[in-house]
């Protein structure tokens, strides 16, 4: 596909020079000159530079609009606000990064989420010691993974029809295991999830809590992970669309990282799992789902090309931020709440035609 | 192919080689499976009787149920046909029903043939021009087809609740009923409608060239414009066929219930819609397509349904089974694994020829 090619591309900084460069010190005003610094930019940065422009755009939006005399919209209360309600979205995300970043899909992470807060539920309830609980938790999300890692590296099944079958499976499972709520109240638990550092005071007043900390170190270990070593490299070199082999031909070990980008995903949706147990204190059967698919999107949105190869996990995490900002205004605005599935699926439109217009740009 | 020497022995032994590498082998295999677990399991499974004048049983249910999966992955087939994928048949269902109950809702006089008619061509219009929306996103702007689609599946759901205000749009008409719930002929509607539609594609795509420009597309788009397929219109056409068939699905799902409940009505029906296509052999890299194994696809996924109704399981533990036969028919057919047999059969064939040489 065209798309991809022109997305390939991107690496090979000097070609771009010829084209670019006669643009940004051709006379002109303001706008050509900001032409000029976008192409003379790392071209790489390119779609993770629209994720923030929608965001700054938005937030401003929001200033604009919601700040009042004694408060701004703009605040450590909404940032703090936006990590604790999409901390579970931001893991999920994450771990979602990567297996696109080797040209995956990982459909199975919503119905994962809702498999480990019943089994998390169910165990509490047993009566099982809470730290045993969390671990199994977080390995049950990390088996589903490694069935679809062999599925997609033994079996040579495409990633989409493996995490689907893996979706089903778990959404079997959680429905084998309970088709009510479970209420989670073990005190422990409890204690963990309520677990916060408050700051500030009256309007302004924002805290840190367990999940946002946790989602938080993840986002660091992935940024360490895919730009620091070997496997990141990896990661990035299995998205180039050529089966491995160049991956191959470097020595680098590709089989095994093909099978632990699932790992990483499923354990991903594990943490995922318990942190959605920690905000909504239950497990229930029939949560997560279409989770997958905001966690896709917040990807996309971040500037990470579904074709694989491209992309940031930071601009995961803006992306994330992105969705969560839109939940914000629509409720701020006063719309009904399925508007904001029609705004999430606009921005998503805007995005991708824009990183579009990008990309043939860039070719021409 | 050093599978050749493989195949020296008998020639009705190449014949069963051949049936059993047949893309359709394994599917038609699980099919039958479930249909004689069934059997087993409930005497009157096979039974078909006639009830004024019109088909009984647990097959001719099994047949009905298969309409929407098999009307959604029709559309889908085509789709992946050419290398790509529409994940906005479940929202298009909703969307079509929500405008074709909100019509006859409106219309002064609701339970006529005539309002029941134009409810059906406005769902089915708008199911075209959400197909059409989806084209021109992956075939005019370029963008790949999971995400030009992906926008709809998040959007689509959203718009059905824009289009019912929110609410549940419950109706009453007779006609409209009948589309889903009736009969022609003795056999249900839904069934005659959902095997019109597939002879109309299978003579369509396989009678003219359609079909191989689909599958030229879908192995290498560039080198088939290039030879003269008109790759843009083609694709496109395919996405408005898959939106309109999408439609139709939704109005002969919605129509026994008369309610477009938004939120629910389709959801998660793209995902069956793919399986099916896929346990129909279709890979979803594109190319070579089975509309027939489509079929059998469709017939798999109702059979599971009823299947765990028979042996008196909840019926929650479905998508475990669609799973189990998901990963069975995919992980037979994955050609690794088959790869690896011969290559032990082989090696079994020269062993065992070295000890007659020794």
């Amino acid at each position: 596909m065209a798309h991809t090619d022109t997305a390939r591309t991107t690496p090979s900084e000097p070609v771009s020079r010829p084209s670019s460069s006669p643009q940004g010190s051709a006379p002109g005003g303001p706008l050509a000159r900001v032409r000029g610094a976008v192409g003379r930019m790392d071209r790489r940065f390119l779609p993770i530079l629209g994720t923030l422009v929608t965001l700054v755009l938005m937030l401003v939006i929001g200033q604009a609009r919601y700040s009042t005399d004694s408060t701004n919209f703009i605040s450590m209360r909404l940032f703090s606000n936006l990590l604790v309600d999409n901390s579970y979205l931001l893991v999920l995300a994450i771990g979602m990064t990567f297996v696109i970043l080797t040209g995956g899909i990982d459909l199975s992470v919503g119905a994962v989420v809702a498999l480990v807060g019943l089994v998390i539920a169910q165990l509490l309830i047993a009566g099982a010691p809470l730290p045993l609980v969390l671990v199994v938790g977080v390995l049950v999300g990390t088996l589903c993974g490694l069935v679809i890692g062999i599925l997609v590296q033994v079996f040579d099944i495409q990633p989409f029809i493996a995490s689907l079958a893996v979706m089903f499976l778990a959404r079997g499972l959680a429905n084998v295991v309970s088709v009510q709520s479970l209420g989670i109240t073990d005190e422990g638990f409890a204690t963990i999830a309520g677990w916060g550092l408050q700051f500030g005071e009256g309007s302004g007043l924002w805290r840190i809590n367990s999940s946002m900390l946790i989602a938080l170190v993840m986002l660091a270990i992935a940024f360490y992970l895919l730009h620091y070593t070997r496997f990141g490299r990896t990661v990035y070199g299995l998205g180039a669309g050529d089966d491995g082999s160049a991956v191959k031909l470097m020595g680098l070990n590709g089989p095994r990282t093909r099978v632990l980008v699932y790992v990483i995903s499923g354990t991903c949706a594990g943490i995922a799992g318990v942190l959605f147990a920690f905000y909504t204190r239950s497990g229930f059967n029939l949560t997560g789902i279409g989770m997958e698919l905001d966690a896709i999107a917040a990807v996309v949105i971040g500037g990470t090309l579904l074709a694989g190869g491209v992309g940031f996990v930071l601009g995961t995490g803006a992306g994330v931020l992105v969705y969560g900002l839109i939940q914000v205004l629509i409720a701020r605005e006063g719309l009904d709440s399925w508007w904001t599935r029609v705004f999430i699926g606009v921005v998503l439109l805007v995005f991708v035609v824009l990183q579009r217009v990008i990309s043939v740009r860039r070719r021409s | 192919m050093t599978a050749s020497t493989g195949r020296s022995t008998a020639p009705r032994t190449s014949v069963l080689r051949d049936i059993a590498h047949h893309g359709l082998f394994w599917p038609v295999v699980a099919l039958v499976v479930l249909i004689l677990a069934c059997g087993l399991r409930s005497p009157g499974f096979l039974d078909i009787e006639m009830r004024d004048g019109h088909l009984f049983g647990q097959l001719v249910d099994i047949a009905r149920n298969s309409a929407t999966p098999l009307l959604l992955a029709l559309g889908m087939c085509l789709v992946i046909a050419t290398g790509g994928i529409d994940l906005s048949v479940g929202a298009v269902m909703a969307i079509s029903l929500a405008v074709a109950l909100e019509f006859i809702d409106s219309a002064a006089d609701g339970g006529t043939l005539g309002t029941a008619l134009m409810a059906l061509l406005l769902g089915l219009g708008v199911a075209l021009v959400v197909g059409t929306f989806n084209g021109f996103l992956v075939t005019v702007l370029g963008i790949q087809p999971f995400i030009a689609t992906l926008i709809l599946m998040i959007a689509g759901r959203g718009i059905a609740m824009l289009i019912t205000q929110g609410q549940i749009t419950t109706v009453t008409s007779d006609p409209f009923k009948s589309i889903g719930s009736g009969f022609i002929l003795g056999i249900p509607t839904p069934v005659v409608i959902a095997v019109g539609v597939f002879v109309l594609l299978s003579v369509v795509v396989r009678r003219t060239a359609l079909g191989m420009f689909l599958e030229s597309i879908g192995i290498n788009g560039e080198a088939s414009r290039l030879s003269g397929v008109k790759a843009r219109s083609t694709t496109w056409i395919v996405y408005v066929i898959a939106g309109g068939l999408a439609g139709l699905a939704g109005i002969v799902y919605g129509a026994p219930t008369m309610a477009a409940d938004a939120n629910n009505i389709g959801l998660m029906r793209e995902m069956d819609a793919i399986m099916v296509v896929v346990l129909g052999g279709t890979k979803l890299s594109g190319g070579r397509f089975y509309l027939g194994g489509v079929v059998v696809g469709a017939l798999i996924l109702s059979t599971i349904e009823r299947a765990v109704i028979i042996f008196h399981l909840p019926s929650e533990t479905t998508p475990l089974f669609k799973a189990i036969v998901l990963i069975a028919v995919t992980v037979a057919a994955s050609p690794r694994l088959r790869e690896s047999m011969q290559r032990r059969r082989v090696r079994a064939d020269l062993t065992s020829r070295a000890k007659v040489a020794a």
